[in-house]
């Protein structure tokens, strides 16, 4: 594939998780991939999600010849994975969809995995990290320079959005250095909660904050720009788009994650024909209006933006 | 100095309350307002998965500080629009602004020429789109929104350039009926 780039340039990395399946995440990532490419971006796409990868179906690509499991097996270098979908600046590296005990990657291999994405030579380098809230997942989630997570309108997505987002500040805290057994502190406080009379994370942040001057500067530093993008994906209206900002306050009140509510999806009622069964080949379209949307998306991530409360009733 | 110093930090937690940044305008803080508003007093399914972490009293101190931090910005942006006014009322009364037998959209340009104002600084007092403040101006009557608009339009636009409002809206009026 062509890409342009600089030559000094550090990629910035991306990740979309977000708990439950069938919310969108290797939809989301792939188009937004897509629209930073379409801006003149060189950008890779790394499908991490070790369970069910399939971004490359998303592309309407049938058969890979190498997969990331020839980095792990073969120490294949990552460049050598990647394949052209027939979009300008973009490359994807596919996952591995064929092994039948796929999950057996170890954190070792995992964060080596990590050390050289990071390597890669793009602008941008996209996670698909895949569904669940496993510290595996939260953990590659951290790593991420934008942590994007997508959801859908519905309370079943959301019950498993704050409980991933949650797990992921916590173990955020956790890994907090500089404060003596400060993971340790930070469990035993959590577990012994109802003594401290903790109800949540933002109560438990307060809590160890005012256990000392110094853990109070260090954990300051840390979380000062420890934020997250939140896109809600397949909404049907208004009301449903305002939902947005009722999740981020949320999790601002109540978790204490400063979260970005970076944009949504509307709905697509063709959407479906896209990967369906009934096409000889899939397919990579979506309608003007969700490129739109998609394309907004990438803007606020990239400005560190958000979607403008006052304007959604013009929406 | 310190007063407005002073002034600016408690504005700062009430943004924060809002969830907003400080530079958001009077809409957003509105917005904003209305909808943690109407989130934190119906106990919403959006609120079902993390019910059990929010207390009663947590949830009432929320409301009440939403209304704390509504009717104090509110305070705020009304003074800053006052003191807007003020600005462009001295600026008027500086300047030899021409007198005008019919306010017609050319006549309120040319006031508005004199007196060294641009569209954008009024669309942004007023909120009303340059496009429209542009309409008005050169009277595309067939461009401009339904009657009660254009009223509400004119009464801002008079307003920031310190002109009689109500002959105002009469003389574009009358014009406006005699082209339809």
């Amino acid at each position: 594939m062509k890409m342009d780039l600089k030559d000094d340039n550090k990629a910035e990395i991306w990740a979309v998780g977000g708990g439950k399946g069938g919310t969108g995440k290797t939809f989301l990532v792939s188009q937004l991939a897509a629209s930073l490419a379409s801006k003149g971006k060189g950008v890779i796409l790394v499908d991490t999600d070790f369970v069910g990868a399939n971004v490359h179906s998303f592309f309407g690509i049938r058969r890979i010849p190498k997969t990331i499991n020839d980095f792990f097996e073969m120490n294949e270098p990552l460049e050598n994975l990647m394949i052209d979908v027939g979009i300008k600046n973009l490359g994807i590296i596919p996952g591995d969809y064929r092994s039948i005990n796929p999950g057996n990657i170890t954190h070792t291999q995992k964060l080596k995995l990590f050390r050289h994405i990071k390597k890669l030579k793009a602008d941008y380098i996209l996670l698909d990290l895949g569904g669940g809230s496993s510290n595996d997942t939260i953990d590659s989630f951290l790593l991420a320079d934008r942590m994007i997570v997508v959801t859908v309108p519905e309370v079943t997505a959301v019950e498993n959005l704050f409980q991933f987002v949650k797990k992921t500040y916590f173990r955020k805290l956790k890994s907090i250095q500089g404060i003596n057994d400060f993971e340790d502190t930070v469990r035993e406080v959590w577990d012994n909660r109802k003594i401290h009379r903790i109800k949540n994370i933002v109560d438990l942040v307060q809590h160890l904050k005012e256990s000392s001057d110094h853990i109070n500067s260090v954990m300051t530093k840390e979380l000062a720009d420890f934020s997250l993008y939140l896109v809600l994906n397949k909404v049907k209206n208004t009301m449903e788009i305002q939902e947005g900002f009722s999740i981020r306050s949320i999790c601002l009140k109540f978790i204490g994650f400063e979260t970005l509510y970076a944009g949504y999806v509307e709905y697509d009622s063709q959407l479906w024909k896209n990967i369906s069964l009934i096409q000889t080949t899939p397919r990579f379209n979506v309608s003007h209006s969700i490129k739109k949307d998609i394309m907004r998306i990438a803007e606020n991530i990239i400005a560190g933006d958000q979607m403008n409360i006052s304007s959604i009733r013009n929406v | 100095m310190c007063e407005n110093n002073n002034n600016n930090n408690e504005n700062k937690k009430y943004y924060r309350i809002l969830e907003l940044k400080p530079d958001a305008s009077f809409l957003e803080v509105k917005s904003a307002y209305l909808h943690l508003k109407k989130l934190y007093s119906s106990k919403p399914l959006v609120m079902e998965p993390i019910m059990d972490e929010i207390s009663e009293k947590t949830r009432l101190k929320i409301l009440d500080q939403l209304e704390e931090a509504y009717v104090k910005l509110k305070e705020f942006y009304t003074a800053k629009d006052q003191k807007k006014i003020k600005t462009a009322k001295e600026r008027v009364a500086r300047h030899n602004v021409p007198e005008f037998e019919v306010f017609s959209g050319n006549a309120l340009r040319l006031t508005r020429e004199v007196l060294g104002i641009n569209l954008k600084e009024i669309a942004l007092y007023s909120g009303i789109p340059i496009s429209h403040l542009k309409n008005i101006e050169l009277e595309r009557f067939d461009l401009l929104p339904p009657i009660g608009y254009i009223k509400a339009f004119l009464k801002k636009y008079a307003e920031y350039l310190s002109l009689d409002s109500q002959k105002v809206i009469n003389d574009y009026l009358k014009r406006f009926d005699k082209k339809k």
